[in-house]
């Protein structure tokens, strides 16, 4: 069936739905937090969801594709959207706007005329145009605010245009604003503290979606005292790398622009995946009618518009913002092109002071806004300047030069020119080294207490039982490998070069330090550093080159004042036997890309089945105590007999069930005395995890290894109760204590084979 | 041959034998009322302790360490304990906790009491 010509409507959206690239997953949780508004109970405090902006990532057809979709459905919410102007405006005239904008969209609405939302009109043609049903209030918003309009106060006035959501009666349909704040940070100079007003007033409102700079709206809620954990988040960083290459086709596409793959890979990379970089270069590519077919053309075009077209204007317009004196703007230009030509990342604040030869609050006022547009990183005392995007450098370089130093305008586009020319291969090649690298940084991420073989961190046994294996038969034997080792859970990994300066002279990605905890509870003693590298060699890593990389870790290590790390290597073709001797002796594990593939797959895998896992479970919670184990087992047993266990191991499951749930009643002084059971069914086994909530026991922690049939007689009682964790290890194929943070929760698998 | 259930475990007993039996489900509170059955046994003078599992399903590791305590204070009575009619399973986590190392298992009532006539036979009682 096709959609109605209602569903597909472009009302505010400036591209259709089916060319808006990349942000599903977002718009879809805006619709949905919309679509909750709706339906939550009245008189319950206003739901809000932020919607924080990296710089790059651009937010407003994100906004307006919402808006159109809220409109289109004609549901139960009224969708009202509004952007602050750019520039040129006061606080005043953004909230008459905004009136204007809510009247308009509303009565757009309730008309079901899309033309309304859009259109130039004064507040009686509003008037006029508004549905009878809705006279009676509109008018009365409109009066007041005439009234308001020529009273002193600016700050009522403002404060009586913003919350004009809440002036709905109850038994309308109910607004939900999509406020698009990119532009608030060009508000900061008012009487009126304006981000203050705008927060409070959505608060306020019935339910709403505020978008701005993710480091200037997290400050402003803030301050505006508004709890911000209660509002849900949805972050925006920049598109990722496919979503960007998707884009542009997508626009030149629509703008008519004929452009090469090599082009769009190169723009991708270059404009760091920014929409609104992206499209500026599009726009002007169809205004000049330009094919970008080549490098060639898109640097020049790149260079053109630099210096003199949109993304001239933009950040002539952010620094304008950032530094609206014109002497001060030119210090500040001499100040950041410096500090990036000399490459020095950092300086103090009061060099910068010195430097700009201005009242400190007035560097204050002028760092603030450079750090919530992440043009520079400030913590109140050190400047770091080594941020902001590939153009803006290029333009702050190419602006000081003309500005300051008065070099020929020619002098400058040819080199910038050139310099583009020659960074464009520079960039693909890099692009393309990282696309063919090895993901250590990703995979270490993953790492979450998984059981993985043992054999993917030990090259020699590798080699020795698997080289030269099909793929699949390795797959299929390491599902049964009996050696495993638990994975820590990472909690933060960084490039190696941000911890050791010396790491400079290799890739980015060759090594990564990833802090974790390797333990069932979050203590010092739990903590350990996984220091992982990758070594460039096209046979097997030698002995030298293993000894070099294990003392350069160490080094690291022991500068960083890392207490308990692991040092990880990982070679192309593995290592030789010296080599091997050599990661021995530093406690080191070392794997071939091939073990560091299947690795990579056994973490992605585990995330993505525990996705899928909900289809085939069961849960079930049980009160603690009469006999209730007896319960859990009956009902183990019902799904151990569907899926035809043998009846010697449905009683094994039921009995490690039975233990299972007594260590939950016993140990974990659970406040609501329950056992939560979760049945898990797959293709060869029987997941089951048993938890309850409350302390973490001691026994947890005991080390694993102990063999149940050292049992001797004379064993006090006390440690006879330790006997149910060991016969759960003997009963059961695999049992470990998932990470909680309180209780326990123990995991128990059978395979159907045993 | 007199039969007892005054504290829900059923009980007779044969001679200086005092036959005990298990509940179906074999765990703390069923333990420590076969234990106290036991000791009572014992306290009035009997030999030799058989406790039969005929009706036992399951059994639970704090069962199990109560059965090494009544094994424990058999002993130091200088009595005798077998184990009748314990299923496979059952057999199993005995075997796994090293039960079986300190009592004698029978396949019923009958083979225990057989057991037990000849042990104290060979014992010179």
């Amino acid at each position: 069936m096709n959609p109605s010509s209602e569903q597909v409507r472009r009302i505010l959206g400036r591209v259709k739905r089916a060319e808006f690239v990349g942000r599903t997953a977002e718009l879809e949780r805006l619709l949905s937090h919309a679509s909750h508004a709706a339906h939550a109970a009245p008189g319950r405090d206003a739901a809000g969801l932020l919607v924080l902006l990296s710089p790059l990532a651009g937010v407003s057809e994100l906004l307006r594709q919402v808006y159109d979709q809220l409109f289109n459905a004609q549901g139960d919410v009224v969708p009202i959207y509004f952007s602050l102007p750019a520039s040129e405006t006061t606080a005043v005239s953004a909230a008459i706007e905004f009136l204007n904008a809510f009247l308009a969209q509303y009565i757009a609405f309730r008309r079901n005329e899309p033309a309304i939302a859009q259109a130039s009109l004064t507040m009686n043609d509003l008037v006029q145009l508004t549905p009878v049903v809705d006279l009676d209030w509109i008018e009365e918003l409109v009066n007041g605010y005439n009234k308001e309009r020529f009273s002193d106060g600016e700050r009522e006035l403002v404060r009586f245009c913003l919350n004009a959501p809440r002036r709905v009666p109850a038994t309308n349909p109910q607004p939900y604003v999509l406020f698009d704040a990119v532009k608030l940070a060009s508000y900061s100079d008012e009487q009126v503290p304006f981000a203050n007003e705008i927060i409070k007033a959505l608060v306020g409102s019935p339910s709403f979606t505020l978008a701005g700079l993710r480091r200037e709206i997290i400050r402003d809620v803030e301050q505006a005292d508004v709890d911000f954990g209660k509002l849900e988040k949805v972050r925006l960083e920049p598109l990722a790398e496919a979503d960007a290459r998707k884009l542009i086709t997508s626009v030149a596409q629509r703008e008519g622009v004929a452009i090469s793959d090599e082009c769009r890979d190169l723009l991708a990379q270059q404009f760091e995946a920014s929409p609104f970089l992206i499209s500026a270069m599009m726009q002007a590519a169809r205004e000049k009618h330009l094919a970008l077919d080549s490098y060639f053309d898109c640097e020049r075009l790149y260079v053109d518009e630099l210096l003199g077209g949109r993304l001239n204007q933009y950040f002539t317009s952010l620094l304008e913002n950032v530094a609206p004196e014109p002497v001060d703007r030119r210090a500040l230009i001499k100040l950041l092109s410096e500090s990036l030509s000399a490459g020095q990342r950092t300086a103090s604040f009061a060099s910068w002071t010195k430097r700009l030869n201005l009242e400190p609050a007035y560097v204050e006022d002028i760092l603030r806004r450079l750090h919530v547009l992440e043009i520079v990183n400030w913590d109140g005392e050190t400047v770091d300047t080594q941020r902001g995007s590939h153009a803006w450098r290029d333009f702050v370089r190419s602006r000081f030069r003309l500005d300051a130093l008065r070099e020929p305008r020619a002098l400058v586009v040819a080199d910038l020119m050139s310099a583009a020319l020659k960074r464009a291969p520079q960039t693909i090649a890099r692009h393309y080294r990282r696309i063919a690298s090895l993901p250590l940084r990703d995979v270490l991420q993953k790492f979450n207490f998984q059981n993985v073989p043992s054999v993917l961190f030990d090259y020699a046994a590798f080699a020795q039982n698997y080289k030269g294996a099909p793929t699949e038969e390795i797959a299929a034997r390491l599902e049964i490998e009996r050696q495993t080792m638990k994975l820590p859970q990472v909690f933060h990994t960084a490039h190696g070069v941000a911890f050791s300066a010396e790491l400079k002279q290799f890739d980015e990605e060759s090594c990564v330090v990833a802090h974790a905890f390797d333990g069932p509870s979050y203590t010092n003693e739990n903590e350990i550093i996984w220091l992982a590298a990758k070594i460039d060699s096209k046979l097997e890593a030698e002995a030298d080159v293993v000894e070099m990389w294990c003392n350069r870790l160490e080094n690291l290590a022991k500068r960083s004042g890392f207490l308990r790390v692991q040092l990880w290597l990982i070679a192309n073709e593995g290592f030789s036997a010296a080599a091997t001797e050599k990661t021995r002796q530093h406690g080191a594990y070392a794997s071939s890309r091939a073990q560091f593939e299947l690795l990579s797959a056994q973490v992605s895998d585990s995330a993505d089945k525990s996705a899928t896992a909900a289809n085939n479970e069961f849960v079930f919670i049980l009160p603690m105590g009469a006999d209730n184990e007896l319960l859990a087992a009956a009902t183990a047993e019902q799904i151990a007999r569907r899926l035809n266990f043998r009846p010697e191991a449905i009683n094994q499951i039921k009995t490690a069930i039975v233990e299972a749930c007594i260590n939950a009643s016993e140990h974990s002084l659970s406040p609501d005395q329950k056992i939560y059971q979760r049945f898990r069914v797959e293709d060869d086994k029987l997941v089951i995890t048993i938890s309850s909530r409350g302390v973490l026991p001691a026994n947890v922690a005991v080390k694993e290894g102990a063999s149940v049939g050292e049992t001797e007689r004379a064993d006090a009682v006390d440690q006879r109760r330790g006997w149910g964790l060991k016969l759960i290890r003997t009963l059961m194929d695999e049992v470990e204590f998932e990470r909680v943070d309180e209780g326990t929760s123990l995991r128990m698998t059978k395979y159907l084979r045993s | 041959m007199a039969e007892s259930t005054k504290s829900n475990v059923r009980s007779h007993k044969v001679g200086t034998t005092a036959v005990v039996y298990a509940s179906d489900y074999l765990n703390k509170l069923t333990g420590e009322r076969i234990e106290r059955e036991c000791k009572k046994q014992l306290d009035s003078g009997a030999r030799a302790l058989i406790i039969d599992f005929s009706d036992t399903e399951l059994v639970n590791s704090i069962g199990i360490s109560i059965l090494l305590g009544i094994i424990d204070i058999a002993e130091k009575s200088g009595a005798l304990v077998v184990f009748s009619e314990v299923n496979n399973e059952t057999v199993q986590l005995f075997e796994m906790l090293g039960l079986t190392r300190h009592v004698v298992l029978a396949k019923d009532e009958e083979e225990a009491l057989t057991t037990l006539s000849a042990s104290t036979k060979a014992m010179g009682h």
